[in-house]
């Protein structure tokens, strides 16, 4: 496709075969045919007019160059068709070739709302509007109201109110309705009245709901309190130590302690158990090669019983049943000398019931006090709070305050049973790993360079030296 | 006939899973939390838990099926959907930027309305006033935190607002009881339409950051949500019972204009509210007095007086005296002082209260004020003092309340070791053992007799004698007082006393001006046989016959026990083991007591004599030396 110098000699080329032909230089003629497929397409330039062609330069040579922000250019750009429509464009100036098509009337996007709440022309129009204005009357309220500031509490809501007076119909001072046809209707209108079940006011617990405070959490206690109060607190860190101790005792210290020799030793047992059994049966079954075979799981054989042992068997029964029927009356006339002693036997199994009845009861009498399980973690009961002695001021000023006040309240809550006991989960982060980039390194110090500057020490340490010494 | 299947009938559809329930409601988790807590619905622990899970053993959180099906009736579960819609869109118009839109959806917000919800819970107002002590308590603690991520600076303020009218309740109506200082904070008791209600107010120091670990903050912010909404209605009707004006007002007296109050009205109010140290705009003119309690004692009084209503009588007798404690009294507290639970306090029992300008804006005098009574301090020293008036610690004053009359303001002077604050929830009157010191404590009076008695047996300890003076100082400044306390417990007040002494005065003097007239001669010659028979004789003790009285008591006590209903006997049975088993308790005590400070005696006298004879012994020695 390289143009044709002018002077250069054309090559000779063989036309043999079909490959060879396709080297022709054949640009002059598409170049020809190009040009003319142009010219049937925008017309030939005879044909246009000179005005068509030439513009005539009205504005200066240079136009000041505006200088448009972005704002401004975001604004002409968003004036321009988009680009990615700009592929749809005919820029073809061939005429259409069929003249006549179904031209499809294109549909006004959506509803035009201005034309409906101008001039109305359905009843659904009519009820939009005034729809619309009572939202915007509340609008109007609300926002007057909150202007002005709202009053939490505006009415007494304790006063005695009769469901009916609220219903314009259901009003008789003759007492022609009943109260069930008042509900009834109530409910029909769409002001059912809804009873509360009594369950809801029941309480779950008998423990106090608003705990009154031990004497001793005084800011300034009696002596005779406070210890009360610290040895309640001590009594109960016993009891968790103790717990503690015994978990520790039935649990890690109850396996004996090995060195870490023998753990590995006892690990590689362990680990090699199967391999030398295996050695073992391999040995056995070469042993067993000398013996008869013999099957594990033989086969059941069906032997019949005749019919002599068939008739032994039920004498035998029979037997035993008479010899067991004698030995029970027996037993009956030797009970009858016993009977002081069974009945003995008998007060004392009813008083162990009783016993037991008794501490079911207790139990259940103490679980009435104590928190309900309502979720999957058990409530523990929180510290007592407690001022150390050496932390008891004595006055009001410096007060070392012991609790959060915020914290007992939700465990109170817990007691109370009106939350289930949670623990709170924290989500955890995922570690990201911190480097600095090589490009951002500070030069490290070299063992050279350190080397270096304590040469450079000494000397001055030297110098310094020698200045003293003269 | 169908066979009935596993699972339901019985426990296993009395209860339903949260999850069941979440799915039934058609609300999120957090919306189901938050419906739960102000329709005071909580979950349940079922009997068995393997039948009312349907066979499954794992702890579910379960509710009963009834109150889920309550709640599916609330109008509320409509506003918490409705919640939902509005998130959607105004975030929607968040992210379009479309603001005119966002204004207009913001100004629809749907708001709960729970009014209905606190009718419900509370049926009655008195069931309210018993819940109150949580509500209190919560709200109290609210109104000291500032705005965090989950509670709203408006709920804090709001909290601040209800909890100070509340206060002004209280101050107005006199209903406060005991007072008590622990390391938790300030419990306040009061006594509401015959209800105890107790709060706690936390002590004053700057807001300390709570984890997020160990309280759901968002939980209690819904608690606080729907406390707020009753503490409105029933300080509404608080009010209106005191025929306050509610909203709190300012009756136009005391609004005076000046700079500040037209500079900017409302806030200059607010202040003055908040300051609790103003009355309130009354609805009506009267100032009601307290006559009502004295019609209701009259009444009783026809009833004959069993055990119980004299102990009515005295109690009621001792409120209407605690009503007035503080009367005529001027504080004034000083800066270092908390300032809100000692103005409750104060005004509460009609004293008259004031501050340093510059804390707190409502205070009524200065510093320099004359007829300041008492300044509270709690500091160990202070530069200029008065003369007349007690500079005091603020233990003093809560100590007061708790007893109910005027301490001796010497053991609370500035700077002095303070005695013990005791705990007012303590019975003082229970039937088990108190120590003497804490007796003494209560009643001054013991703690003197303990001593002299002392004094009169140990005749040998003459050698402190300084500390001797000193305590009887102290003895007959307290017999000085107590016999002015016991006068007053006679009479019920000094102003009765003195106007019935001068009645009676007057009574005499008017009669005597008569007989004098008319007839002397007769009255003399009266007065003459008169004389003749009077004559001095020896007085006689009264002697109870301490038989006749035991015998009367197990007399009464067998009748008590006749009249007990058969159903009830064995409720009387254990309440006279009860009784037994304390008396019992209470006199091993006093026995132990007894022996170890009769050991100690000896152990003294035995000190000393051995001393006296060391010394003895020592003076011959040198003696002999000497010769």
């Amino acid at each position: 496709m390289t143009a044709v110098e002018p002077g250069t000699k054309r090559k000779r080329i063989s036309k043999k075969n079909k490959s060879a032909w396709r080297k022709t230089d054949i640009q002059d003629v598409e170049q020809f045919l190009e040009d003319q497929r142009q010219e049937e397409r925008i017309g030939t330039f005879a044909d246009k007019k000179d005005e068509d062609l030439f513009v005539q330069d009205a504005t200066p040579q240079k136009a000041k160059t505006t200088v448009l922000s972005v704002k401004q250019k975001r604004k002409l750009n968003a004036q321009k068709p988009m680009r990615s429509h700009q592929a749809l464009e005919n820029t073809s100036k061939v005429q259409d070739p069929i003249v006549k098509r179904n031209h499809v009337k294109q549909k006004k996007n959506g509803r035009n709302i201005e034309l409906e709440v101008c001039n109305p022309t359905k009843p659904r129009h009519r009820q939009a509007n005034s729809d619309r204005a009572v939202y915007y009357t509340k609008l109007e309220q609300r926002l007057e109201a909150k202007k002005s500031k709202k009053v939490v509490a505006d009415k007494d809501i304790w006063q005695e109110v009769d469901f009916r007076d609220a219903i314009p119909g259901l009003k008789d001072k003759k007492g022609w309705i009943s109260r069930d046809l008042a509900l009834h209707t109530a409910g029909n209108i769409g002001k059912k009245v809804v009873k509360t079940h009594a369950s809801l006011h029941h309480k779950t617990t008998r423990a106090k709901k608003f705990e009154l405070p031990h004497p001793g959490m005084s800011y300034n206690p009696s002596p005779e309190d406070h210890q009360a109060l610290i040895e309640q607190v001590v009594e109960r860190e016993e009891g968790i130590i103790k717990k503690e101790q015994h978990l520790k005792r039935v649990t890690t210290s109850m396996f004996a302690k090995v060195t870490p020799e023998e753990r590995d030793k006892r690990h590689l047992q362990e680990m090699s158990q199967g391999i030398e059994d295996e050695e073992e049966q391999e040995n056995a079954e070469k042993d067993d090669d000398d013996k008869p075979y013999h099957t594990i799981n033989a086969p059941v054989e069906n032997k019949k019983k005749s019919k002599q042992a068939r008739r032994n068997e039920l004498k035998q029964k029979e037997l035993q049943r008479q010899t067991e029927l004698k030995r029970k009356l027996k037993q009956q006339t030797a009970d009858l000398i016993r009977i002081k002693s069974i009945r003995h036997e008998l007060d004392d199994e009813e008083e162990d019931l009783n016993d037991l009845k008794k501490r079911r009861k207790q139990r259940a009498e103490k679980a009435k006090f104590e928190p309900k399980r309502l979720g999957r973690h058990k409530f523990e009961e929180p510290d007592v709070d407690v001022n150390l002695p050496e932390d008891i001021a004595g006055n009001l000023r410096n007060v070392k305050t012991e609790s959060s006040l915020l914290k007992d309240r939700f465990h109170l809550l817990q007691r109370n049973n009106m939350l289930p006991t949670t623990k709170a989960v924290s989500r955890k982060k995922a570690k990201v790993k911190k480097y600095v980039r090589n490009s951002h390194k500070e030069p490290g110090v070299s063992y050279q360079d350190l080397k270096e500057r304590r040469k450079v020490a000494a000397a001055a340490a030297k110098v310094g030296t020698a200045t003293i010494k003269i | 006939m169908r066979r009935p299947k596993k699972y339901e009938s019985g426990e296993a559809t009395q209860y339903i899973s949260r999850r069941a329930a979440l799915r039934k409601l058609q609300l999120s988790l957090n919306d189901f939390r938050r419906l739960c807590i102000l329709k005071g619905v909580y979950p349940r622990e079922p009997k068995h838990r393997r039948r009312a899970q349907k066979g499954s053993t794992e702890i579910k959180v379960l509710y009963h099926t009834k109150d889920i099906r309550f709640l599916l009736h609330e109008s509320i579960v409509w506003t918490l959907r409705d919640y939902k819609i509005f998130a959607k869109k105004s975030s929607r118009d968040r992210a379009i930027k479309d603001f005119r839109n966002l204004k207009r959806r913001l100004a629809l917000f749907p708001e709960i309305k729970l009014d209905h919800i606190v009718k419900e819970r509370y049926p009655t107002f008195i069931d309210a006033l018993k819940d109150l002590d949580d509500c209190l308590t919560l709200l109290f603690l609210f109104s000291t935190f500032p705005s965090l991520q989950l509670i709203p600076r408006e709920q804090s303020n709001l909290c601040r607002r209800l909890t100070i009218e509340f206060l002004h309740y209280v101050i107005a109506s006199k209903s406060l009881r005991k007072v008590f200082i622990s390391i938790k904070g300030y419990y306040f008791q009061a006594e509401i339409k015959g209800q105890k209600v107790t709060w706690i107010v936390p002590h004053y120091y700057p807001f300390k950051p709570q984890s997020r670990q160990e309280v759901d903050f968002k939980v209690m912010s819904i608690f606080v949500e729907f406390y707020t909404i009753m503490l409105g209605f029933t300080n509404f009707r608080l009010f209106h019972g005191l025929n306050l004006a509610y909203p709190p007002q300012f009756p136009s007296s005391v609004l005076q204009d000046n700079e500040d109050t037209l500079k900017d009205e409302a806030s200059f109010v607010s202040d003055r509210i908040a300051a609790l140290n103003f009355e309130l705009l009354r609805t009506d003119k009267v100032q009601e007095d307290e006559e009502e309690l004295d019609i209701d004692m009259e009444l009783l009084e026809q009833d004959g007086d069993s055990k119980r209503i004299i102990k009515m009588k005295q109690e009621a007798q001792e409120v209407a005296r605690l009503r007035t404690l503080f009367k005529g009294l001027k504080f004034f507290i000083n800066r270092e002082v908390p300032r809100e639970p000692l103005v409750i306090i104060i005004r509460s029992f009609g004293g008259k209260v004031s501050w340093d300008s510059s804390i707190y804006p409502g205070s009524a005098y200065d510093e320099s004020d004359e007829t300041i009574t008492h300044q509270i301090v709690d500091r160990p020293s202070l530069g200029t003092q008065y003369i007349s008036r007690d500079y005091i610690q603020p233990q003093w004053l809560f100590d007061c309340v708790n007893q109910r009359q005027l301490l001796p303001t010497n053991k609370y002077f500035l700077g002095e070791k303070l005695p013990p604050h005791l705990s007012p929830f303590v019975d003082s009157k229970r039937d088990t053992y108190i120590p003497p010191e804490e007796k003494a404590l209560l009643d001054p009076s013991l703690i003197e007799t303990h001593e002299q008695s002392d004094e009169s047996e140990d005749e040998a300890e003459k050698e402190e004698e300084e500390t001797v003076d000193q305590e009887l100082l102290d003895a007959q400044l307290q017999l000085a007082y107590q016999e002015e306390t016991a006068e007053y417990k006679k009479y019920g007040g000094v102003d009765g006393v003195n106007e019935d002494e001068e009645d009676l005065e007057d009574d005499d003097a008017s009669d005597d001006d008569d007989d004098e007239e008319e007839e002397l001669d007769e009255k003399a010659k009266r007065l003459k046989q008169e004389k003749q028979k009077m004559s001095v004789q020896s007085g006689k003790v009264h002697k109870v016959n301490k038989r006749q009285v035991h015998k009367a008591e197990v007399d009464e006590h067998r009748l008590q026990a006749r009249m007990v209903k058969p159903r009830h006997r064995n409720l009387f049975r254990k309440l006279i083991r009860e009784k037994q088993t304390k008396e019992k308790e209470e006199w091993l005590l006093r026995k132990k007591r007894r022996t170890i400070e009769a050991d100690e005696k000896e152990a003294r006298k035995t000190a000393k004599r051995e001393a006296r004879k060391e010394a003895a012994v020592a003076a011959a020695k040198a003696a002999k030396l000497g010769k």
